[in-house]
C-alpha cells in the first residue's frame, strides 16, 4: 500500500512539475519584446564625418 | 622609432600584436605572457621584429632597454602588476581594463608618466565615439554608452560581474544609484541590431571623463555569451560567437534645437579591443598622428584622446564605426 501512495505522490509530482514547465514556456514566449521597426538605419563614418 | 612590449596573449594581445607588428614605425614588438610557449608560438607567427619576454612570471618585472610604451591585455590583479612594473621603468602604459587605478594612477602623476585605461571596446572606443559626438552639438545633456558581446573568456567573466552589480548612473558630477529597472531593448548597427541591455555602473565614469559636460551619463551592458559546455548548445546565437557591438547616444542641444547623435561599431569584440589597445599604445609610443595627447597621470582613452584622427587611424586599420540617421529607436 505504501508502494503504492509512493508512485501515486510520483505521479502528482511530475504533473505538477510538467505544468509549471508549460506555463514557464508560455511565459517566456509571450514575454520576449517585439522588435521595433528602426525608422532609419546606419551609415559607416568616413570622409567628411572625420575631418 | 618606437618600440612596444605587449602583455598577453588572450584574444585580445593577439589581435594587439598583429595590429602593432604591421605597424611601419615600430621597430620592436616584445611580447610577455604567464605562458611562455604561448609567447613564442605567438612570436613566431608575427616575424623578425617581435621576440619573447622572459622571466616575468612574478614580483614587478624588468621592461627590456628601450621600450618605448606598455601594451597591457590582461585582466586584474596581473594588469596591475604590469602597469606598477612599467611606471617604475618610467615607461608610458596603456591598457584594457579601468578601475582599481587608484593609487597607481597617483603614483603616475608622481613619477610624471602617463597611464591610459579603458583602451578596449567599452571602455575605450565607445567614450571616444562619445566625445566625437558631443563635439557635434552645441550643448550636451546626456551620453548613454551601451556594449553587447565579450572577447574572450576573462571579458565574459568581467561582463557578467558588472552586470550584478548595484545599478546607478552619473547625474550632475557624481555617482547616484537607482533602480536597474530591467533590461531595456536597444539598437546596435547590423547585424547586432535589437538586444536587451541592462543598466550598469562600468564604463559610467569613462563616459563622464570623455564628455564632462554631460549632465547625465548611463551605461548599459548586453547578457554575455554562453560559455557553459551544456548551455551553450542551445539557443545560441551564432553572432554571439566573438561578435560585439557598441551605441552612444549623446543628446543636447544644436542651433537651439534639441538633437541626439548616435553612432555604433559592430566587429568581433577581441578585434576592435585589440586596434583600439594596439593604437592607443603608439600614440603613446610617440605616434603623433593617431591623436592621443595624454598629460601624465592616470586618464581615461576618452577623456585624453582627440577623436577625428584617432577614429581615421582606426578606420585606416579597418575598424569602422556607423552614424544612425533617422529617429533613434532606443
Amino acid at each position: 500500500m505504501r508502494n503504492l501512495g509512493g508512485v501515486k505522490n510520483l505521479r502528482r509530482g511530475l504533473l505538477v512539475a510538467g505544468m509549471a514547465l508549460l506555463a514557464g514556456v508560455v511565459v517566456r514566449a509571450k514575454g520576449r519584446p517585439a522588435a521595433v521597426p528602426a525608422s532609419g538605419g546606419w551609415r559607416p563614418l568616413e570622409g567628411p564625418d572625420l575631418r | 622609432m618606437s618600440a612596444v612590449l605587449l602583455v598577453g596573449t588572450g584574444q585580445v594581445g593577439v589581435r594587439a600584436a598583429r595590429q602593432l607588428v604591421d605597424t611601419p614605425g615600430l621597430e620592436r614588438l616584445w611580447v610577455a605572457a604567464r605562458s611562455e610557449d604561448r609567447a613564442s608560438a605567438m612570436v613566431g607567427a608575427l616575424g623578425d621584429r617581435a621576440s619573447v619576454l622572459s622571466g616575468a612570471r612574478v614580483g614587478v618585472p624588468a621592461l627590456p632597454e628601450g621600450t618605448t610604451a606598455v601594451a597591457v591585455a590582461v585582466p586584474d590583479p596581473e594588469a596591475h602588476r604590469w602597469v606598477r612594473a612599467a611606471l617604475e621603468a618610467a615607461v608610458p602604459v596603456a591598457t584594457v581594463v579601468d578601475c582599481g587605478f587608484g593609487p597607481l594612477g597617483d603614483e603616475a602623476r608622481s613619477r610624471r608618466i602617463p597611464l591610459v585605461t579603458g583602451c578596449g571596446l567599452g571602455p575605450g572606443l565607445t567614450d571616444v565615439l562619445a566625445r566625437h559626438a558631443a563635439a557635434d552639438l552645441d550643448e550636451v545633456d546626456a551620453v548613454h554608452v551601451a556594449r553587447v558581446g565579450a572577447a574572450g573568456p576573462a571579458c565574459v567573466e568581467a561582463t557578467r560581474d558588472a552586470r550584478k552589480e548595484p545599478t546607478g548612473e552619473w547625474r550632475d558630477g557624481g555617482w547616484c544609484p537607482v533602480p536597474s529597472g530591467g533590461p531595456e531593448l536597444l539598437w546596435f548597427p547590423e547585424p547586432i541590431e535589437a538586444r536587451e541591455c541592462r543598466l550598469v555602473h562600468d564604463g559610467v565614469e569613462a563616459g563622464a571623463a570623455a564628455v564632462p559636460a554631460a549632465r547625465l551619463v548611463t551605461s548599459r551592458l548586453g547578457v554575455p555569451p554562453t560559455t557553459g559546455r551544456l548551455r551553450r548548445g542551445f539557443g545560441r546565437d551564432p553572432k554571439d560567437c566573438g561578435w560585439g557591438a557598441a551605441r552612444v547616444e549623446v543628446t543636447g542641444r544644436r542651433a537651439g534645437a534639441t538633437r541626439s547623435v548616435v553612432y555604433g561599431v559592430v566587429d568581433r569584440t577581441a578585434v576592435v579591443s585589440g586596434a583600439v589597445l594596439a593604437v592607443a599604445a603608439l600614440g603613446l609610443a610617440g605616434d603623433a598622428t593617431v591623436g592621443l595627447a595624454a598629460p601624465t597621470g592616470r586618464h581615461r582613452l576618452g577623456a585624453v584622446t582627440d577623436p577625428v584622427p584617432f577614429l581615421a587611424e582606426l578606420a585606416r586599420r579597418g575598424i569602422t564605426a556607423a552614424a544612425f540617421e533617422g529617429v533613434a529607436p532606443r
